[in-house]
């Protein structure tokens, strides 16, 4: 019984040791991959952005686009913009030729490339729809909060979180929509806390605007029913501020 | 050739008999390319005629006015028939949004009609300007007719509730960084040399068709000489459906960014630029009373509305020590309101180098200035009574902005420094 336990052990051993013989040399492949990729990218930027600099890229983006590119890019600088993106380009080649790699390295029964290739795309499609979700969220919130308190509107901060959460919300189903993860699930909590803050919201402005509307209406019926005389002699109220 | 006689009425200088020899182009804005009987290039007739009456013959008997009108959308061919004056029509290109304004494409077009038809002197009037004085227009060629200016620009009569934008941001930041004691740095009708027109058209064509342009800043960036007329009060301007955000949005961003273009120029200490002043008016008058004190409670509760909402945002843009006045500021009550001039100097330099550094998005910057200027404003109507008032009001306001250069220069250089 032992030499069978032993014999058992010994074969699980050699198993082992020679699937990870097979295994380390797909692994050093991808991470060698990736290492000169960002080595590779990391020259490319540096050579982008001396080429940039020297353009004055930053100056003319930022003359003929004053609300554009320069205010979506780190430090609102396009220049450091665009060698982030030959980078992680770079650095997102690299791991596709280094899963390729491995896969040619690997003697495994099965294709490893084939589904862990999508799963990637998926992730990183996922990552940047978090990121420029976030951006958008934030940028949306902001805006919508100093419209509001310019209009003067009391539900101001209300509003602009509303905003905020609706894109966020949108965001979060895309990003697990996009790994697949939940399924109709996602759709439906989608669904639910969407239409939740739409209504809230809906709720919000039309009580929180109630006044501004029947006045409107009472002024538009007002109009409707007074004379020219009446009304011209109305118009003659305190002049109110003029800025420009 | 031309002659100009100066008009009396209005202190305006004494008329002249002397005759210059010129050639006048008078262009006339994108505003006036309607066909309508009230807005569109016929209605500004009467005032060329006065303006013909004055000025002599050209050369060969020629008038001495060449009229430049925007083509008319339906009939581009169509030109005014008129013997006292020759025409020409031009494609107007300017935005739509800022056509109350000069903009870019109009002084481009000046700059070309100008080269192409050999003037000496170039007159822009804006929209509605069949309702200016002669007299104003009149003496304002002659200025630079004469030599003694390169721009001159007029200074309109305000109402003391009026020009609020002007008096708080554009005429003292204008005198602070360029040492210009123009009341009214953007102007809708002036009077430019050939020169100061090609100057300003090299301007215009690095810029967006639709873009405002400053050309007190250029006057002073290339060393020419200004004049300002003294002038009574001008007719409305129709706006079109731009509110206060829009106003500051627009005049904001492109003033901040006219500064920040000339970096170079405003940065060395240089002497006040002489300015010189012709005729005498009010500039400021309370002809139907003063401001409305109601309208500080709705101004003071817009303010606080922006506080409690804004802060956060203010918070990346201004210095704790500012934060901390506006703080302040939001607990006063109505009757004790007043932002001081120090603050509001401080807020718009702050706000002026966030523009530059691009802290947060150019559009939310200057939405976020809003609340802050209605701050001002209440503080304006609150104090000023009169118009002597106002008058000390907003100069007291323009020594300030002179005053806190320094800092501005110093963030301008270094603006990691410590800031408290």
């Amino acid at each position: 019984m032992f030499s069978q336990v032993h014999d058992a052990l010994f074969e699980s051993l050699k198993r082992v040791l020679a699937t990870m013989a097979a295994f380390v040399p797909g692994v050093v492949v991808l991470l060698l991959a990736v290492v000169l990729f960002a080595l590779l990218g990391a020259g490319l930027a540096w050579v982008v952005r001396r080429f940039l600099l020297r353009v004055r890229f930053d100056e003319h983006i930022g003359r003929e686009n004053s609300a554009g590119v320069a205010d979506w890019s780190p430090s609102h600088s396009p220049t450091l913009l665009m060698t982030r993106l030959v980078f992680w380009g770079c650095v997102l080649l690299g791991l596709t030729v280094g899963i390729f790699g491995f896969d040619a390295a690997y003697d495994g029964r099965f294709r490893i490339s084939g589904f862990i290739l999508p799963y990637v795309a998926h992730s990183v499609g996922a990552i940047v729809i978090f990121l420029v979700g976030n951006v958008i969220a934030r940028f949306l919130a902001r805006g919508v909060l100093i419209s509001a308190v310019n209009a003067r509107m009391q539900y101001a901060r209300a509003l602009s979180l509303g905003v905020k959460w609706m894109v966020l919300v949108f965001t979060g189903a895309l990003v697990l929509n996009n790994l697949g993860i939940g399924g109709s699930v996602v759709e439906l909590a989608f669904g639910i806390l969407f239409g939740g803050i739409v209504l809230t919201l809906s709720l919000a402005i039309g009580l929180g605007s109630r006044d501004i509307v029947s006045r409107s209406l009472e002024k538009t019926a007002t109009d409707l029913n007074t004379s020219p005389a009446e009304r011209a002699a109305s118009e003659e109220r305190p002049r109110t501020l003029r800025h420009f | 050739m031309a002659s100009v006689e100066m008009p009396a009425p209005m202190q305006m200088p004494q008329a002249r008999e002397e005759r210059v020899a010129a050639q006048v182009l008078v262009c006339l804005g994108p505003t006036f390319a309607e066909p309508g009987s009230t807005t569109g290039f016929r209605v500004i007739v009467p005032l060329l005629e006065a303006l013909h009456a004055r000025l002599a013959d050209g050369p060969n008997g020629a008038s001495p006015i060449l009229l430049a009108h925007p083509a008319l959308p339906s009939m581009p061919e169509e030109r005014l028939r008129n013997d006292l004056v020759r025409s020409v029509a031009y494609t107007p290109a300017s935005d739509a949004r800022t056509m109350w304004l000069q903009t870019a494409a109009d002084y481009r077009v000046a700059r070309d009609l100008m080269v192409e038809h050999q003037c000496t002197c170039c007159l822009m009037l804006g929209a509605e300007a069949q309702d200016v004085a002669p007299d104003t227009l009149l003496a304002m060629i002659d200025t630079v007719l004469r030599g003694q200016a390169d721009l001159a620009v007029p200074c309109y009569e305000t109402e003391i509730d009026e020009a609020l934008l002007n008096s708080a941001l554009i005429y003292p930041l204008t005198r602070s960084i360029y040492g210009a004691n123009v009341r009214m740095p953007l102007p809708v009708d002036l009077a430019m040399s050939a020169r100061m027109c090609e100057r300003m058209g090299q301007a215009a064509a690095k810029a967006l068709p639709g873009a405002l342009m400053w050309p007190i800043a250029e006057a002073a960036a290339a060393g020419f000489s200004l004049a300002e007329v003294a002038s009574a009060r001008r007719p409305d301007l129709q706006r079109g459906d731009i509110d206060l955000n829009g106003i500051i949005a627009l005049i904001g961003s492109s003033i901040f960014s006219d500064v920040e273009s000339k970096a170079q120029f405003w940065q060395r200490t240089r002497p006040l630029l002489e300015v010189k002043h012709i005729g005498q008016n009010a500039a400021i008058t309370a002809n139907k009373g003063a401001p409305d004190k109601a309208e500080a409670n709705t101004l003071i509760d817009s303010f606080r509305l922006g506080y409690g909402n804004l802060h956060e945002i203010w918070a990346l843009v201004l210095p704790p020590n500012s934060l901390l006045g506006l703080k302040k500021l939001s607990l006063m009550p109505v009757e004790n309101f007043r932002m001081s001039n120090a603050l509001w100097v401080r807020v718009v330099y702050d706000f002026l180098l966030a523009h530059r550094l691009r802290t947060i998005n150019r559009g939310h910057l200057l939405g976020a200035l809003t609340p802050l200027y209605l701050a001002w404003v209440a503080t304006y109507v609150l104090e000023c009574d009169t118009p002597d008032d106002a008058k000390k009001h907003v100069e007291a306001l323009a020594l300030a902005f002179e005053a806190d250069k320094p800092y501005l220069v110093s963030r301008w250089r270094w603006p990691d420094r410590f800031n408290p």
